[in-house]
C-alpha cells in the first residue's frame, strides 16, 4: 500500500468512525459542536495547503471564508436562492478572488504576503462595517447592500428541520463531516501527488526547483485557487449551519484561533491540522469558564508552541518515530569491513 | 487657503504620531528581519501605564512617561529573551517570530483588558489649551506631539548614524555574520533594538490615547497604518519611514476631509496593496540582491 493509498484509508476510517457520533451521543451540544469543528477542521486543513506545503503565509483564509458565506447569505436574502446551489456560488467566488490574491502574491515573499493578505481582508471587514447606506427597507430596518455591522439572517436553510424534525442539527452534522472528509482527500491527494511535491519544491528551494522547470505562477495559482473552493465552502455552510453571519467573521480572535490549530498541530504534516484543530476544540471547550482570561490561554498556547515545537505535535511525533527507528538501525552490528 | 493649512496642520501631526511608532517598527525590522505583531498592545499599554502613574499614583507627568517608557523597554527586551533568541537562527525565522508575537500581543492586550476594564479611560498627560496662528487652529498638544516626534526622530538618526552602539545596529542590519566577525554582540544589539522600540511604542501609546482615549485595543489601527508605512516606505528604511509616515498623515487628513473619516482607512490599504503589487520593496526600500 502507498503511503497515500494509506493516508486515504485512514481518512475515510476516522470518518466512518465520526458518522457514529450522533447514533450514540445523545447530547444536542456535543452534535453541534463537533459540527463546528468540521467546519474550522477544514478550513485550517486547506490554509495548511498554502501555509505548510506552498509555504505561502497568506493570512487572507478568514476573508475567503467570508466570502463563501456572505455569498450564500446575501444570495438566499436577495434573490431567495437555495442554499444548495448557494453554497456552490459562494466556494467558486472564494476561488475567483483567491486566484486574483496569488496573482497579486506573486512577486512578495515571506511576512510581505502576510501584510498584503491581512490589508484586503481588513479592506473587505472595513466596507462591510462602514457601510451605513440603505440598500433596502425591511420592516426589521435599514438593511445596508452587504448588511453592515449587523449582518444577515434568515436566508435560507438545508430543509433539514422538514426532513428531520427536531433532530435536523444531525442532518447538518453529516453535511459538514462529508465537507471534511472530501477536503482531507482532496489535500492528501495534493500533498501526495507530484504536485504536491512541486509546493514544497518550490518552497524549500525555489531556484533549484526553478531550474528544474517548475513553474512558480501555475503552482501558485493552483494552489490558492485549489485551497480557497473548500475554505469557501467552508464559509458558506457556517452561514447556513449558524443561520447568520456578520462581520465577526473577520475577527482577529478567529485568525488567532486557526492558526494557533495549524501551529500546535504541525504546520506542512497531513494530519497536522486536524490533530490541531481537535485539541485546540477541546482547549476552548476547558477554558469556557475562564471567561476573558481565555484569550491569555489562547496566546500563551500559540507563543509556547511556535517557541519550543516549530512542527507541532505531528512533527514531534514523527522526530520521535524517526530517533527510535535510527537508534534500532544502529542496533544492528554493521557488516565488518574486511581489512586489507 | 485657511482649509489647506488646517488640513496639512492636522495632517503633520498624525504623520508625526505615526512616525513614533513606525520608527521602532522598521528598526526592529532592519535590524533583525522580525515584524512584531506586538507593537500595538506595548503601544497601548505605553498609554495605560502613564495613565496609571500619572492619574492613578498622582506622580507628575514627565515622570509617568519615563516610567511608561522604560517599562515597554523592558518588555521589548523580555520579547527578545524569551520569544525571539530561541528561534533566531531557524530557518522560518521570519514567519515564526511573526506567529510568535501575535499570541504575545494577544496576551498583552488581555492582561491590560483584564487590569483595566474595557471602559475609554481619558490620558492624563495632556496640554490644554490652543494658538490660533493666520486663521489656523493649533492645539498645543498637537504642536508638543509635533516637537516631540521631531526631537525623537532627530535624536535616533544622531543616535544610527553618529555614535559607536548606532554603527554596530547598522553593520548587524546589513549583514549580521559579517558584524559577528567584527566584534558586535548580536544579542545584545537586538535587544537593545528591541527596548528602543518599545519606549518609542510608548510614547506613540501616550500621544494617541492624548488625542483621542485609552482603549485595550488602541493599538491595532496605529500598528496597522505603521506597518503600511512601512511597506509604503521599504520595511526596514527608517528615513524613509519617517517621510512615509508624514505624507500619509497628510494624505490621511485630506482624504477625509474630501471623502469622510469612514472610507479613510480602506483608502489607505488599497494604497498600500497597489504599492506592493507595483514596487514591492517599497518605494524608498533598496532593491536587495535577491535572487529569482
Amino acid at each position: 500500500m502507498t503511503a497515500r493509498q494509506r493516508d486515504i484509508t485512514l481518512c475515510l476510517l476516522f470518518s466512518g468512525l465520526a458518522a457514529l457520533l450522533p447514533l450514540v451521543s445523545e447530547v444536542r451540544y456535543t452534535v453541534t459542536q463537533t459540527t463546528f469543528f468540521f467546519i474550522w477542521a477544514t478550513v485550517v486543513v486547506q490554509w495548511n495547503l498554502v501555509f505548510g506545503i506552498g509555504g505561502i503565509f497568506s493570512l487572507a483564509q478568514m476573508a475567503l471564508f467570508a466570502i463563501g458565506a456572505y455569498t450564500t447569505a446575501m444570495l438566499g436574502y436577495y434573490f431567495g436562492t437555495s442554499m444548495i446551489l448557494a453554497m456552490p456560488i459562494g466556494a467558486l467566488l472564494a476561488v475567483l478572488f483567491s486566484v486574483a490574491l496569488g496573482l497579486a502574491c506573486l512577486k512578495l515573499r515571506g511576512p510581505y504576503v502576510a501584510l498584503l493578505t491581512l490589508c484586503v481582508a481588513q479592506v473587505l471587514y472595513l466596507t462591510i462595517v462602514n457601510d451605513t447606506d440603505c440598500f433596502t427597507n425591511p420592516p426589521s430596518g435599514c438593511m445596508p447592500l452587504m448588511g453592515g455591522v449587523r449582518g444577515f439572517s434568515r436566508f435560507g436553510d438545508l430543509g433539514f428541520r422538514e426532513l428531520l424534525g427536531s433532530g435536523f442539527y444531525v442532518g447538518r452534522y453529516y453535511v459538514g463531516l462529508a465537507i471534511l472528509t472530501v477536503a482531507m482527500i482532496v489535500s492528501i491527494i495534493v500533498i501526495r501527488s507530484p504536485m504536491g511535491l512541486a509546493f514544497q519544491a518550490l518552497r524549500d528551494n525555489p531556484v533549484y526547483a526553478a531550474a528544474r522547470g517548475m513553474d512558480r505562477f501555475k503552482y501558485q495559482l493552483w494552489i490558492f485557487g485549489l485551497s480557497a473552493f473548500f475554505t469557501g465552502l467552508a464559509g458558506s455552510f457556517y452561514a447556513v449551519n449558524t443561520g447568520a453571519v456578520g462581520p465577526v467573521v473577520f475577527s482577529f480572535s478567529h485568525l488567532l484561533f486557526l492558526l494557533s490549530m495549524i501551529i500546535v498541530g504541525g504546520v506542512g504534516t497531513i494530519w497536522g491540522p486536524i490533530v490541531g484543530a481537535l485539541l485546540l476544540m477541546f482547549a476552548e471547550e476547558a477554558m469556557r469558564e475562564l471567561g476573558d482570561m481565555r484569550d491569555i490561554g489562547m496566546g500563551l498556547i500559540l507563543v509556547v508552541c511556535v517557541v519550543l515545537m516549530p512542527r507541532g505535535i505531528v512533527g514531534l511525533f514523527e522526530d520521535l518515530v524517526r530517533w527510535r527507528t535510527a537508534r534500532t538501525a544502529h542496533a544492528v552490528p554493521l557488516p565488518r569491513r574486511e581489512t586489507v | 487657503m485657511d482649509t489647506i493649512l488646517q488640513i496639512l496642520a492636522s495632517g503633520l501631526t498624525l504623520g508625526a504620531m505615526y512616525a513614533i511608532s513606525t520608527a521602532g517598527l522598521a528598526l526592529v525590522f532592519g535590524a533583525m528581519n522580525m515584524l512584531n505583531m506586538s507593537h500595538g498592545a506595548i503601544l497601548a499599554l505605553g498609554g495605560y501605564l502613564s495613565y496609571f502613574a500619572v492619574g492613578g499614583m498622582g506622580l507628575p507627568a514627565p515622570v509617568g512617561v519615563v516610567f511608561a517608557v522604560l517599562v515597554c523597554a523592558a518588555v521589548g527586551v523580555l520579547i527578545y529573551q524569551i520569544v525571539a533568541r530561541p528561534m533566531l537562527r531557524s530557518a522560518n525565522f521570519e514567519t515564526r517570530i511573526f506567529i510568535a508575537t501575535i499570541g504575545v500581543g494577544v496576551i498583552l492586550e488581555s492582561i491590560i483588558l483584564e487590569t483595566f476594564g474595557p471602559q475609554p479611560k481619558p490620558q492624563p498627560v495632556s496640554m490644554p489649551g490652543s494658538l490660533t496662528l493666520a486663521g489656523v487652529h493649533l492645539p498645543y498638544q498637537n504642536l508638543m506631539i509635533l516637537g516631540i516626534a521631531m526631537l525623537l526622530m532627530a535624536a535616533l538618526g544622531f543616535a544610527l548614524q553618529k555614535t559607536r552602539i548606532g554603527r554596530a545596529i547598522r553593520a548587524t542590519a546589513q549583514n549580521r555574520d559579517a558584524a559577528q566577525l567584527m566584534g558586535v554582540r548580536i544579542g545584545y544589539v537586538y535587544a537593545l533594538v528591541l527596548a528602543i522600540s518599545g519606549g518609542l511604542a510608548a510614547v506613540s501609546g501616550i500621544t494617541i490615547s492624548s488625542l483621542s482615549s485609552l482603549l485595550p485595543n488602541m493599538g491595532a489601527d496605529p500598528m496597522l497604518k505603521a506597518f503600511i508605512i512601512c511597506v509604503v516606505a521599504g520595511l526596514g528604511s527608517l528615513p524613509g519611514s519617517v517621510m512615509a509616515a508624514l505624507f500619509i498623515g497628510v494624505l490621511e487628513a485630506i482624504v477625509q476631509y474630501v471623502f469622510g473619516v469612514r472610507f479613510s482607512f480602506a483608502l489607505l490599504l488599497i494604497l498600500v496593496i497597489i504599492v506592493l503589487i507595483g514596487r514591492p520593496q517599497g518605494v524608498f526600500g533598496r532593491v536587495q540582491g535577491v535572487r529569482l
